[in-house]
């Protein structure tokens, strides 16, 4: 009676079609290049004057070449710039979120304050450093402030400093990031059950205690995720140094990150090191992968639930201030 | 009893908010402020009242043939938007596809988007350089908003909130009402995810707008310039010898359209943060 | 003329779960079949292959006289009514009826004509501009039957439809639904797994456990011959009394004997099993306390645990012999918890089941 396979009512198709820009979007632009990247990490491959030299295999020469050029400095540089950005951002952060929270301290205008500390974060990342330079230059606005209200003697030289560099690109780092990551950190506390605090308070915590105690172990898993996201933006630091120090890292190379190192092989067309620069990076970049996959995933159980709340009473606000 | 150490946590709570708030406005200010003034006066210091040079330094800015500024307007505006439209239709599209069908690679597809979730772009620079270089498109606007296709962070945001929000009662109601499988993402899909399609488009925008890395790679031809390539090409000038003034009126118009329309859509965009989690 | 007719269809699902094993079922012309069963029973699985929603893993799937396997479920001729409604949230109530007949490319007029009809019926009229969020939730459900009437459907097809409303609205809308029926004049199958909806709006009950029909038959017989002890536990509430009894063979016949209990049953059915334990069913409302029923043998002098009086009546809850009962007596024949009562036991009424089998012997 069947000889031939009916066609079933299936759906599945439709579940490839959706999906199918996405992945040629995927490969074309990110998989296949991320390949020949790799592939090209294994050659010399460079331009000298007109000429193109290569490409040549010389299996890790490339990769010996970086570990003896300054590449461990640049990651070193890299590390320094996000720590003085992130210590004090996760630090501000928590308070903050902290303070929103407590309902002790009815604070007022939160809503204000919110918009203000995000607002940065929304700035180009180069003319926030393109206004930096011109604010903390030699003779720029802010060391004219400071000399006239007789803090300094004489301008001090921010740029020729490493560390009043570092500490530049910290500051910006932290100030793009923090109304960022208070918010998240906010929701996370808000996600905590008021039941729990109550309880606190009726056993007689002190707001510090209950900080301690009750808010930390209960946003840890978004802690992580904020840490592993800072990590990786860490990593990927390149517009803010490089236009304060037009690309060069100065002084000395000491604001120098790798992702300014690898821009310079790419300009100079050195394809062999741009690889290496790149390979290093992507294993970086797929061990912290792995991780906020992690983080999500055991997340998940617990948010599976508190997820369906998480976004409708928000999505109600949202349509009522439309 | 312990009214009174409330009141002091509050007193410290407001002075570090406010301290917090001049840092964020402050910078912003003395931009604004010294976009309005003119060179000299900017090289004797530093001024809170604005000065009367707004207009001759916007027509330096634009008179300038070595900084196209309104081209730059132009093409940042084009990729933006392009990026905005496309990472917010193709990610919802994806994340419906996974959300609302079963099929073998359901899962892998899910596993391996999440997996690249927060790959950054810059690993596979050298490759995608080459690569656009061979189809023709370098120095076009197609590389700096094509790719806007696969984005995995809009993505995951729009798969959390398929969960929360559409039921996927809804597409089999629209099943049996006759609605064709691509019409119900259409007229059914797209019209619930408003919300979320609207902030995920605010932040792709945003993201492409200020982008410096790969359009300073793929352009090189001033008509095409994107405005961060513009900014930083100011930076490499020889900086002494120009006109502060048209220093700063170029970072206003880089930056001041975002914050009007920031200021606008804040409540939008600060519900979004905090719903997203997920954001490059 | 739709009849749904299922010919030994199977239902797996990609994950290798059958849920469906082997299904035959004829539902008739016009009828209102109500799918009942716990939840994972396949009930719902059942009403979605009719609606096209789930493939059908092998077996036909008629209705009226066409095989629907490979039939999209547009082109079908059902409609559905949806647990939670599914309403388009972004649609006012008039676009949300008349979405289906835009699709089909209905002229204009006729849509405002059979929207503003079936409004009409359903007391919808005041509000066909409001969206679904604007709407209580018993006129959102009234929307989801709108939007499948107007399509003229030979099917209907109800998933749970009343379990999202309160108690007081649920009772209202059973009897809408059932007269709706009766208005329309097409099929309705109805899925639930509360046992008083099945019983107070089916023509037939179809109660199903674990994929597989265990009673297709009308509400009466249901209540008065379950097959099973399945069927017996799950309609009626509260639920049937489940009494391990010894069976003795007496003079003129056999006895079930449990405690003092000797309950004269004379059924030939019964022979095999003289010595063996079987399961006699008795429901709540079979104990009596009034004097005129009490018989040779049939009394049980059990203790209250637990006493629930509901006005009119009283549920007792028993200890007896070990075993624990419930009962329904008239109030004034109750007594209190921690006393004794007794209680005669209608044989007439009693069922028997095998203890193994699970399968009625008599009743």
């Amino acid at each position: 009676m069947k000889d031939i396979k009916e066609k079933e009512i299936s759906y599945a198709k439709y579940g490839y079609l959706f999906i199918a820009p996405f992945f040629i979007a995927f490969l074309v632009f990110q998989f296949i290049p991320l390949i020949q990247t790799i592939y090209y990490s294994f050659f010399e491959y460079y331009r000298s004057g007109l000429k193109i030299i290569g490409p040549n295999p010389v299996g890790f020469a490339n990769y010996e070449a970086l570990f003896a050029s300054d590449f461990p400095k640049y990651a070193g540089n890299t590390i320094i710039m996000w720590l003085l950005g992130f210590v004090p951002q996760i630090i501000v952060s928590l308070i903050l979120a902290a303070w929103f929270t407590d309902i002790r301290l009815r604070i007022k205008g939160k809503q204000f304050f919110k918009v203000v500390i995000y607002m940065p974060n929304l700035i180009m990342a180069s003319a926030f450093a393109m206004l930096f330079f011109a604010l903390f230059s030699d003779n720029g606005p802010v060391n004219h402030a400071l000399v006239s209200a007789g803090l300094l003697e004489q301008p001090f030289r921010f740029l020729s400093s490493v560390w009043g560099t570092r500490g530049l690109v910290g500051l910006m780092n932290f100030l793009m990031w923090f109304g960022n990551t208070t918010i998240l950190l906010m929701a996370a506390v808000m996600g905590i059950n008021p039941a729990l605090f109550e309880a606190a308070e009726l056993d007689g915590c002190t707001p510090r205690q209950t900080f301690f105690r009750i808010t930390l172990p209960m946003i840890r898993p978004i802690l992580v995720y904020v840490l592993i996201t800072s990590m990786i933006g860490g990593l990927q630091m390149f517009d803010v140094p490089q236009i304060l120090t037009n690309g060069k890292g100065t002084p000395d190379r000491t604001s120098m990150t790798l992702i300014m190192y690898l821009n310079n092989h790419l300009f100079s067309k050195n394809y062999g090191m741009a690889g290496a620069v790149s390979v290093i990076l992507f294993i970086i970049a797929a061990i912290l992968c792995l991780v906020v996959y992690f983080t999500l995933n055991s997340e998940d159980d617990s948010r599976k639930i508190k997820k369906r709340d998480r976004f409708k009473p928000r999505k109600e606000a949202l349509q009522n201030n439309g | 009893m312990d009214k009174k150490p409330s009141h002091v946590r509050t007193v410290v709570a407001y002075i570090v908010l406010i301290f917090l708030t001049f840092l964020c406005l402050f910078f912003f200010y003395i931009l604004v402020v010294n976009a309005t003034r003119n060179h000299t006066q900017i090289q004797k210091g530093f001024s809170f009242i604005p000065g009367k040079s707004f207009i001759p330094n916007l027509k330096h800015v634009l008179n300038d043939a070595n900084i196209p500024v309104l081209s730059g307007i132009k093409n940042s505006l084009i990729v933006s938007s392009l990026s905005a439209v496309l990472a917010t239709y193709f990610s919802a599209l994806t994340a419906y596809g996974l959300y609302a069908y079963n099929f073998k690679l359901k899962k892998p597809a899910f596993i391996f988007i999440m997996l690249i979730l927060v790959m950054p772009t810059q690993v596979s620079a050298m490759g995608f350089i080459n690569l656009i270089t061979k189809m023709g498109m370098l120095n076009t606007l197609f590389p700096l908003f094509l790719p806007s296709i696969a984005a995995p962070a809009v993505f995951y945001f729009m798969y959390s909130y398929m969960q929360s929000s559409l039921p996927l009662e809804l597409v089999e109601a629209a099943r049996i009402d006759g609605c064709g499988e691509f019409k119900t993402f259409n007229r059914i899909v797209i019209p619930i995810m408003k919300p979320a399609l609207a902030v995920q488009a605010i932040f792709a925008f945003v993201q492409s707008w200020n982008n410096y890395f790969i359009p300073a790679l793929v352009i090189s031809d001033n008509t095409k310039k994107t405005l961060p390539i513009l900014i930083a090409a100011l930076r490499s000038a020889d900086f002494l010898k120009f006109d502060m003034g048209k220093v700063y009126m170029l970072i206003t118009i880089a930056i001041v359209p975002i914050i009007i329309v920031y200021i606008a859509l804040s409540k939008y965009i600060v519900a979004g943060v905090a719903l997203g989690g997920v954001k490059e | 003329m739709a009849g749904i007719t299922f010919k030994n269809v199977v239902k797996t699902y990609d994950n290798g779960v059958t849920v469906v094993p082997d299904l035959n079922m004829e539902i008739k012309d016009k009828e209102f079949v109500v799918l009942v069963g716990p939840s994972g029973c396949g009930k719902s699985t059942t009403l979605r292959m009719i609606a096209g929603l789930e493939s059908i893993t092998s077996g036909d799937l008629f209705i009226g006289d066409q095989r629907m396997n490979a039939v999209p479920p547009k082109d079908r001729n059902i409609a559905m009514v949806f647990q939670s409604y599914a309403l388009y949230p972004h649609m006012t109530v008039y676009k949300n009826m008349a979405f289906a007949l835009e699709l089909a490319k209905t002229p204009k007029e006729e849509i405002d004509k059979k929207v503003h009809a079936a409004a009409e019926i359903l007391g919808l009229e005041p509000y066909l501009d409001r969206k679904p969020k604007a709407l209580s939730g018993g006129q959102r459900q009234r929307v989801a039957l709108g939007r499948a009437m107007v399509r003229n459907p030979e099917v209907f097809l109800l998933d749970e439809p009343l379990s999202n409303l309160d108690a007081k609205l649920r009772t209202e809308m059973r009897s809408q639904i059932s007269k709706l029926h009766k208005q329309l004049g097409t099929t309705f199958v109805y899925v639930t797994h509360d046992q008083t909806e099945a019983m107070t709006m089916g023509d037939r009950i179809c109660v199903m456990k674990d994929g597989i029909i265990q009673q297709f038959d009308t509400p009466q017989n249901l209540y008065d011959y379950p097959c099973n002890l399945f069927v017996a536990g799950f309609i009626g509430s509260p639920q049937m009394n489940f009494i391990d009894a010894t069976v003795e063979k007496t003079g003129n016949g056999f006895a079930l004997c449990f405690g003092e209990a000797k309950l004269n049953v004379n059924n030939e059915a019964l022979a095999p099993y003289v010595g063996k334990t079987v399961v006699c069913g008795v429901r709540p409302e079979d104990f009596h306390a009034e004097p005129q029923f009490f018989g040779e043998g049939n009394a049980i002098d059990a203790y209250i645990d637990l006493d629930e009086m509901m006005g009119s009546e009283s549920y007792l809850y028993l200890d007896y012999a070990g075993q624990k009962l419930v009962t329904r007596v008239p109030a004034r024949y109750a007594k209190k918890a921690d006393e004794n009562i007794k209680l005669a036991v209608d044989v007439d009424k009693i069922h028997v089941f095998d203890k193994n089998t699970e399968l009625v012997i008599c009743q």
